[in-house]
């Protein structure tokens, strides 16, 4: 039966990129796909295209192919990156020096873009469609409109299957979903299309893309499995040995460290899901409720039996919006009495808004070292810390009202109680909004060119 | 019957899609998985979270892989790029759900200890 090995080579904007390289060195993958693109991302990109118009994909892209290509192109292995984030098109001229400058021969990189619908957001309304939002429920986006800074479709993996089929080596994409970049080639290779023939292996290869597009959060990180975990320093990231038939063996780059195991590929499959029964990818729906786990030998556990339906007519639209400023302020307070001195800078820091006569669109204050992250479901104790944190986070609709929390938390320093200690200031933030929607798989003008580049 | 934390029982991971929060919860036994759909009913898992979780709580059963999944809407300060809160992704969510305090018996606080124990070994470098 025929096999594809394909691997994950980044999980996000700023990921460790020595594990993919040395699975492109080590393994023998088919394969390998990056995911820069976490759903703030977009939003910062289209905002550094408007202040020039030749950025806006990761900067990392550059650094990233330089050390990828000389090892994966002589070897044959094909990279997807959806790295060209709001300007694939400049990503690629980019790389197209850089194949050049390296002398590797010559590469075919298809260029994947139209994933971004802000151009004709106005259309898609005036034709009838409302952008409900998926998480307040709230119909449509006029309150945010004025507002909008992005808004890019979730595009699955037809037209990288098609610069595949054109006999490209790379694919530089723009907002595809991180999943086509696995579910793409695997179409790809075994000649799998979007009728319902296909259905279940495409489910299959929707899981497995899954399973592995996080690279190290299957293998170790992130993990309960962390006191296990081999050499974590020296992570190995995730490769799938995945059948013609659909069924797949999780592993990762021989003899590096990390761990794959039954608990961290559920730890995987529950990550970031909402309905079980219905995964909803551009490409299918799978239903990770029927498939199997075993492990079949150190550091890899097979999967069969796995499920779902075919692909939905929408696609996921992630819209961005300015929404205001956050302020932040941080000082810590040592042994004796930790505690009460951060409860007494807290009422300090309330009362100085009231006599400034500020209010914020919310305030909140934690006590680091105590309940910051488990907030009230933390049991409060009475013992003496050692040392506890005031952390002040406010949100305004001015930058000027955020610089208020930052400078009054900063007056701690002198005006709180004895010991009070402080790192380096935290500078105000502009906030960017997300409004998750669907739009109509039609109305997205998603295109693709292939660019040959002769060395 | 014996208190027991969750977190003796289970394995959790937990992560975030706008302001909504997931947690898996992973029973370290089929007989735990058993007896945890039975306490982890949104009601419960709700109640646990006071006002952390400020929308509905569903909960998934996967017998496939002895596993819940619950999904905490409204529980991440608005989500990732607004929220106020230090953790904006919801990654100690998992751990927060761990400390569910639920009444089990002797046997299973029992094989929850030695499948712990087991898994140290079979895995352990």
């Amino acid at each position: 039966m025929k096999q594809v090995n394909i691997g994950s080579g980044s999980a996000y904007w700023g990921d460790l990129l020595e594990p993919a390289v040395e699975m492109a060195d080590r393994s023998d993958v088919h394969y390998i796909g990056f995911d820069h693109l976490a759903e703030l991302t977009m939003a910062l990109l289209n905002r550094m295209k408007s202040k020039n118009p030749s950025g806006g994909y990761i900067p990392d892209i550059i650094p990233w192919m330089k050390k990828m290509l000389p090892v994966a192109v002589p070897k044959g292995i094909k990279v997807l990156t959806n790295a060209g984030g709001a300007n694939p098109e400049q990503a690629a001229v980019e790389v197209e020096k850089i194949i050049r400058d390296l002398k590797i021969g010559d590469v075919k990189i298809g260029v994947v873009s139209g994933d971004d619908i802000l151009p004709y957001l106005k259309e898609i309304r005036n034709e009838g469609w409302k952008f409900k939002n998926l998480d307040t429920g709230e119909e449509d986006i006029d309150r945010i409109e004025d507002r909008i800074v992005a808004a890019n479709a979730y595009i699955g993996a037809d037209l990288i299957i098609e610069e595949l089929k054109n006999g490209a080596d790379l694919i530089i994409t723009g907002r595809v979903s991180d999943n086509a970049l696995f579910v793409g080639p695997l179409m790809h290779e075994f000649g799998w299309n979007f009728t319902p023939e296909y259905t279940e292996r495409i489910a299959a290869a929707v899981t497995v893309g899954h399973i592995i597009e996080c690279a190290a959060c299957v293998t170790g990180g992130m993990s309960n499995m962390w006191r296990v975990s081999e050499r974590p320093w020296e992570i190995g990231y995730p490769i799938a040995e995945v059948y013609e038939n659909g069924d797949a063996v999780i592993t990762k780059t021989p003899e590096s460290g990390g761990i794959v195991n039954q608990w961290t590929v559920k730890e995987h499959l529950l990550y970031e899901v909402r309905d079980p029964h219905n995964y909803l990818m551009p490409d299918g729906i799978a239903d990770f409720t029927s498939l199997r786990l075993e492990e079949v030998g150190r550091n890899r556990v097979k999967v069969t039996n796995m499920s779902g339906k075919e692909r939905p007519d929408t696609l996921k639209v992630c819209i961005g919006f300015r929404d205001g400023y956050i302020g932040e302020g941080l000082a810590f307070f040592p042994w004796p009495n930790a505690l009460e001195k951060a409860q007494w800078a807290e009422k300090w820091i309330r009362e100085r808004f009231k006599v400034l006569g500020v209010r914020f669109d919310e305030l909140r204050i934690d006590y680091v070292g105590v309940n910051m992250l488990h907030d009230e479901v933390a049991p409060l104790d009475d013992r003496d810390y050692n040392e506890v944190g005031l952390r002040i986070a406010g949100k305004a609709k001015t930058r000027e009202e955020a610089e208020v929390i930052r400078r009054e938390a900063t007056h701690l320093w002198t005006m709180g109680p004895i010991g009070a200690s402080f790192g380096a200031p935290m500078n105000v933030r502009g906030v960017i909004a997300l409004w998750p929607s669907l739009v109509p798989r039609d109305a997205v003008r998603t295109e693709s060119r292939l660019l040959e580049v002769k060395a | 019957m014996p208190q027991v934390m969750l977190k003796d029982l289970a394995f959790a991971r937990s992560g975030d899609k706008g302001d909504v929060c997931n947690v898996g919860v992973m029973a370290m036994t089929r007989s735990i998985y058993e007896f945890l759909i039975k306490e982890l009913t949104p009601e419960r898992v709700k109640g646990h979270f006071k006002g952390m979780v400020k929308g509905d709580v569903e909960v998934y059963h996967m017998p496939n892989i002895d596993s819940i999944e619950l999904v905490l809407r409204r529980s991440l300060g608005g989500g990732a790029t607004c929220t106020l809160r230090f953790d904006q992704t919801g990654k100690s969510m998992c751990t927060a759900v761990l400390r569910m305090t639920l009444d089990a018996d002797d046997r299973l606080v029992q094989e929850a200890r030695e499948a712990s124990k087991a898994i140290l070994e079979r895995y352990g470098c």
